[in-house]
């Protein structure tokens, strides 16, 4: 089906951005539009206006800057993927970026829109919830930050005012003696998750002294495990310690039984990628190196 | 109505259009520049039979609506023979089109065109891909005939081509191998088994 007719409107700076969507009888923005061509076409969502922020080049990058990793609104999956920096220094969102859709989505979705689509089986979301992350928004009043932790409300639902704009994603940079990872089950290639847990720990003379866990596609929302992060912290990483944290994500679960598993099989998958994730993260806390050389490579294949 | 002038270059051609907003790049592909080579398979952004090559990527171009490709350069499968890799094989294809018809990479060939716009973004990047490479880059892609194993070795024969090394014999039979018309009508293969005549006449064919 076609989508409804609308108007279309391509600001060029992030102020005529915001301006415009001031003005505009609620206006739909539109950034990668993988998940809201579709919506659009499908008519489950009938904007008459479209803010498109693809010729704002000053949303462009991600950098490391001011004690933050930052993703602009225009950051594309593709763009994490092929990011050295990504490579050495954040497991998760190396691991995440390429079980994201397929390669032309990648190329042209982005992280930001993911995270404001909050859908619950996003990637994404889990992600910015693990590294502690915040939201940039800008609206008429100027710019604010969101904690992750206070972002996400409902499925497709989040704390954003309908005359923000979200701007950028950040998390804290990562030292060397923190390790993060993701680990996402998913029915096949390209698939939303049924379950992931991303992990994050920062290590200091054998011991953990920061953690958290979060997780994918188990409740209304991503969520966070403060649990489970609790019981990680002050301990020496240990098989044992990690089933333990992977006990306590799979309680905090809260997953639905459909047509893809139970929520019993669900839950237990929890645990699983849990412990994987935290032993990944762990390992390259460890260790300095490109995240595929340490922890598990969700890509490989068997014959 | 919401209409917007826009030029798009496709296939080294410069194409002037007036869009409504909401009309996807994929229906101004085919409908307004008569470019049918690009399939719509899916509606959903699932199938990857509309992927083309926009900017020095693959995209697909039912995901996307036409005014957000302005000032854009694509190419589409009907834009491949013009390639500068188009001839470096054995004919004047591009050694992915010549790849798919020598290592029977399609078979209802529906998803074809996406097949060889991912091949295209793929060896762009990478000349010389492994097979997990290749399986990787057309996962967005989605045949329902062939079970991928002869889309792999396509691309993989264009890899050989353009690495200047020997393709694999096709395992197809071209023009040349001898028929003869057996005396049921069908034809009598080397294999022994027999296919229709397409060429026969039928009673009552010709109506006037």
């Amino acid at each position: 089906m076609k989508a409804a007719q609308f108007e279309h409107h391509e600001p060029t700076t992030v102020e005529e951005a915001v301006s415009l969507i001031e003005s505009l009888d609620e206006p739909t923005i539109l950034a990668g539009g993988q998940s809201l061509v579709p919506m659009m076409r499908f008519r489950l969502a009938r904007p008459e206006t479209v803010v498109d922020l693809n010729g704002i080049d000053e949303l462009d990058y991600l950098q490391e800057a001011d004690g933050y990793l930052k993703l602009g609104a225009l950051a594309r999956h593709a763009d994490v993927e092929e990011s050295s920096l990504i490579d050495r220094q954040y497991g998760s969102f190396a691991d995440t970026a390429p079980l994201v859709a397929d390669p032309q989505i990648r190329n042209r979705g982005t992280v930001v829109g993911s995270i404001a689509q909050s859908d619950p089986k996003g990637d994404w979301g889990t992600v910015l919830l693990a590294h502690e992350g915040e939201v940039v928004a800008h609206g008429p009043g100027g710019e604010r930050t969101i904690p992750a932790d206070e972002f996400f409300l409902l499925p497709y639902d989040n704390t954003l005012a309908e005359d923000e704009l979200i701007t950028e994603v950040r998390v804290p940079t990562s030292g060397d003696d923190e390790g993060s990872a993701y680990h996402k089950l998913k029915r096949k290639v390209g698939d939303y998750a049924m379950a992931g847990s991303a992990a994050r720990v920062v290590l200091d003379g054998g011991r953990i002294t920061d953690a958290t866990v979060a997780l994918t596609a188990v409740d209304i929302t991503n969520v966070s495990v403060p649990d489970a992060a609790d019981h990680l912290e002050g301990e020496r990483p240990s098989g044992d310690l990690f089933k333990q944290a992977g006990e306590l994500a799979a309680e905090h679960a809260n997953p639905e039984s459909d047509e893809h598993g139970s929520a019993e099989y669900k839950r237990n998958m929890v645990r699983v990628l849990t412990q994987r994730a935290l032993a990944d993260a762990t390992e390259r806390a460890s260790n300095d190196g490109p995240a595929a050389r340490y922890g598990t490579d969700q890509m490989a294949v068997g014959d | 109505m919401a209409e917007k002038d826009i030029t798009l270059t496709v296939n080294g051609t410069d194409h002037e259009l007036r869009v409504e907003s909401r009309k996807l790049l994929v229906h101004a592909i085919r409908e307004d520049l008569d470019l049918t080579g690009t399939h719509i398979g899916c509606d959903t952004g699932n199938c990857g039979a509309c992927t083309v090559y926009k900017d020095g990527e693959a995209v697909k171009s039912c995901l996307l609506f036409a005014v957000q490709a302005d000032g854009s350069e694509i190419t589409t499968v009907e834009g491949m023979e013009d390639q500068p890799e188009a001839g470096m094989g054995n004919s004047d294809l591009h050694p992915i089109q010549e790849g798919f018809h020598e290592m029977h990479g399609l078979q209802c060939g529906y998803c074809t065109p996406g097949m060889i716009m991912a091949g295209k973004a793929l060896l762009e990047e990478n000349d010389d891909p492994t097979e997990h490479e290749i399986r990787e880059n057309i996962s967005g892609n989605l045949c329902r005939c062939t079970g991928y194993q002869n889309i792999v070795k396509s691309i993989e024969y264009a890899a050989d081509v353009l690495n200047d090394r020997e393709p694999p014999e096709s395992p197809v039979e071209h023009e040349g191998a001898s028929m003869e018309t057996a005396p049921d009508g069908g034809v009598e293969t080397d294999g022994g088994c027999t296919g229709p005549d397409l060429t026969r006449e039928y009673p009552g064919g010709d109506q006037e």
